[in-house]
């Protein structure tokens, strides 16, 4: 455990560091389109806060993970040749990071600012304070013995955190999403779309709450119901394509991985309380 | 008009090429980018490194044109599109667009002008100037053509960074520009008026215009890369606002949302977009009768999509059928020739132009 921490706190730093960026970009956005006059609400700021969230959020994820790996690694060694306090040396890691990555992104990568809420002066130093918030996010963590709840809590966000994409898909762009799934909503009649959306975005939210609640309560029966649910799906979508007679499709696979990410987390969080 | 429509709802995956055969003309190109024929046999066209060449499509060789501008080449800029004057045959004129270097050493849109003459650019002039000055040349536009009263319309990218200017008069950041053939601009222009917006814009509210052409009826058809999902084909009418990035059926690549509304009263509306994109890259109406099946309908050239997409309009409705993918290339433009063959140009570098001959 006491090895496993310091990867598992990069990841948990860089995931903590993500939910600080992507609003800046978000609320750049917002702002520029209230500027010129677009109806800018509740709503629809809710829907660019959490779609940048997810999407540009795991984007975001693996670079992040890549920078904090490589200036935590660099801190760590540093430490010893210098009085400056750890948090403080963490923290600056975390924005350099943040900064680097930020720069190398446009220089290497894409030619071009990804991130809107990069393009100014102000944004980019509300990037490197969200970093510097990261790095000492990850001192706090590594500075404190942990037990096996700090990973399953991690598996258990990350998990949810996927899952948010499909929620906010449903909820928000329902046509989009069931072009994922190979149909036209527009195509089908009211009562059949009406049926699509109401289910299909209960499906997805009940298995994100009950995760949620799983990485709060720790209790293993939160978890197992949302594989529970994802099971289901898969052997109901190979009961429709065998008995019902509809198109094969591979969704099944995904859904038997879903439903096994939760259902593993489960029994982890059995065995070791049993092992307590 | 209300023919907005997802593309997708009409889209065919029906291949026809198997009744064409395909010929490659031209082989080894170095990032060509834009051609235009001199002759049945004989066409100019441009390298985005910035070079000028002739070719014989009879011998296959090739002669480069001496004395061209020199250009900013990198990313997506470079010498883009190359267009004959109407009256070519009697004053030789030309019109290039391309990115260059500005003083302050970044990069913007220009437009020459100059006569062919001997291989050679003589009388260069540049004749527009976009203020739309980036760090690096993303999303320039650069294509070309002419209005029936002889004034020329260029498209200028929004530069990717700058998207948001797309939306001010103050640049040329997503605009249509319309100016005269000698760079001055027209009296008619729908902004000459206003104090605070510059008088070449003719439209704005665009993304990145690859396509550009006005047919026999005086209207200016345009396509847009969108963002994922968002690419766009539209009439251009002078002074209208496009939306971009204000209104799009698109998402950023990054996964970032660039705005939730697709609508809005005073953007215009698209008369087609296409989700999944297909990175529209060039269009040709085609009208003459080489190709009966391909008459009076809109050829568009894709990259993504790596077909040619035939657009037809009819009934207020929009249909859709994809040709020539078993090329399986990224198409960067298409013409045809005074004959009426389709030819095609590959996208990159080492690029190919390919005629199209029906088998029939």
């Amino acid at each position: 455990m006491k090895i496993a921490k310091y990867p598992f706190a990069v990841f948990s730093a860089a995931l903590f560091t993500v939910m600080l960026i992507t609003p800046i970009s978000s609320i750049s956005n917002l702002l520029w389109l209230n500027s010129v006059d677009m109806p800018v609400g509740i709503i629809s700021s809710l829907e660019v806060l959490l779609f940048d969230f997810q999407r540009l959020g795991i984007l975001l994820y693996g670079v992040v993970i890549i920078g904090f790996a490589i200036a935590f690694s660099f801190t760590a060694v540093l430490i010893n040749f210098t009085n400056i306090s750890s948090k403080y040396l963490y923290a600056l890691a975390g924005a350099v990071s943040i900064g680097a990555a930020m720069y190398l992104m446009v220089e290497l990568l894409f030619e071009s600012e990804l991130l809107g809420g990069n393009r100014t002066f102000v944004g980019k130093v509300l990037h490197w304070i969200a970093g510097f918030f990261g790095g000492y996010f990850y001192y706090s963590l590594i500075s404190k013995n942990k037990n096996y709840t700090f990973i399953v809590r991690f598996f258990g966000i990350l998990y949810a955190y996927l899952i948010l994409g499909f929620v906010l898909n449903w909820v928000f762009t329902p046509e989009s999403a069931a072009a994922d799934y190979g149909f036209v909503l527009k195509d089908l009649n009211d009562n059949a779309q009406n049926a699509l959306i109401r289910d299909f975005t209960s499906f997805f939210i009940s298995t994100f709450i009950f995760t949620i609640l799983g990485v709060i309560t720790l209790n293993p029966t939160w978890f197992l119901a949302a594989g529970i649910i994802y099971y289901g799906a898969a052997v109901f979508n190979l009961y429709a394509i065998f008995i019902h007679g509809t198109n094969y499709n591979q969704i099944y696979i995904g859904e038997i991985i879903l439903g096994s990410w939760p259902t593993i987390i489960a029994f982890a969080i059995l065995y070791f309380k049993k092992k307590e | 008009m209300k023919l907005y429509l997802p593309a997708f709802l009409f889209l065919f995956s029906v291949h026809l090429s198997s009744e064409y055969k395909f010929e490659t003309v031209l082989d080894n190109l170095d990032d060509a980018w834009s051609f235009v024929f001199l002759s049945e046999d004989k066409v100019l066209f441009t390298e985005m490194p910035g070079k000028l060449k002739i070719a014989s499509l009879k011998d296959k060789s090739i002669t480069n044109v001496t004395n061209i501008p020199e250009v900013a080449y990198s990313s997506q800029g470079g010498l883009s599109e190359v267009v004959l004057d109407p009256d070519f045959n009697s004053n030789n004129k030309i019109y290039m667009s391309y990115s260059a270097n500005t003083d302050n050493n970044k990069i913007t849109l220009f437009l020459s002008t100059a006569e062919l003459v001997n291989d050679k650019l003589v009388n260069s002039k540049v004749i527009f100037k976009a203020v739309a000055s980036r760090r690096s040349p993303a999303h320039m536009g650069a294509k070309i053509s002419f209005l029936d009263d002889g004034t020329l319309i260029l498209t200028s990218g929004d530069g990717y960074d700058h998207r948001e200017k797309a939306q001010k008069l103050d640049n040329h950041f997503g605009k249509t520009i319309r100016i005269n053939t000698d760079g001055s601009i027209p009296q008619d222009n729908p902004f000459i008026s206003n104090q605070n917006a510059l008088p070449e814009i003719y439209s704005y509210g665009h993304r990145n215009m690859q396509g550009l052409l006005v047919t026999s009826d005086g209207l200016i058809y345009e396509h847009e890369h969108g963002p994922k999902g968002g690419d766009e084909l539209n009439i251009i009418k002078p002074g209208l606002n496009y939306g971009w990035p204000a209104i799009t059926y698109g998402i950023d690549y990054s996964g970032a949302v660039i705005s939730p509304f697709t609508q809005k009263d005073g953007m215009e509306q698209p008369l087609l977009y296409w989700d999944p994109s297909i990175a529209p890259s060039d269009m040709i109406y085609y009208e003459k009768d080489l190709y009966p099946e391909f008459k009076n309908t809109f050829l568009i050239t894709a990259l993504v999509s790596r077909d040619v997409k035939q657009v037809v309009f009819e009934n207020n409705e929009i249909r859709q059928k994809s040709l020539f993918s078993d090329l399986g290339f990224r198409l960067r433009n298409i013409q045809d020739s005074p004959n009426g063959y389709i030819y095609i140009l590959t996208d990159g570098p080492g690029n190919k132009l390919i005629k199209v001959i029906p088998k029939k």
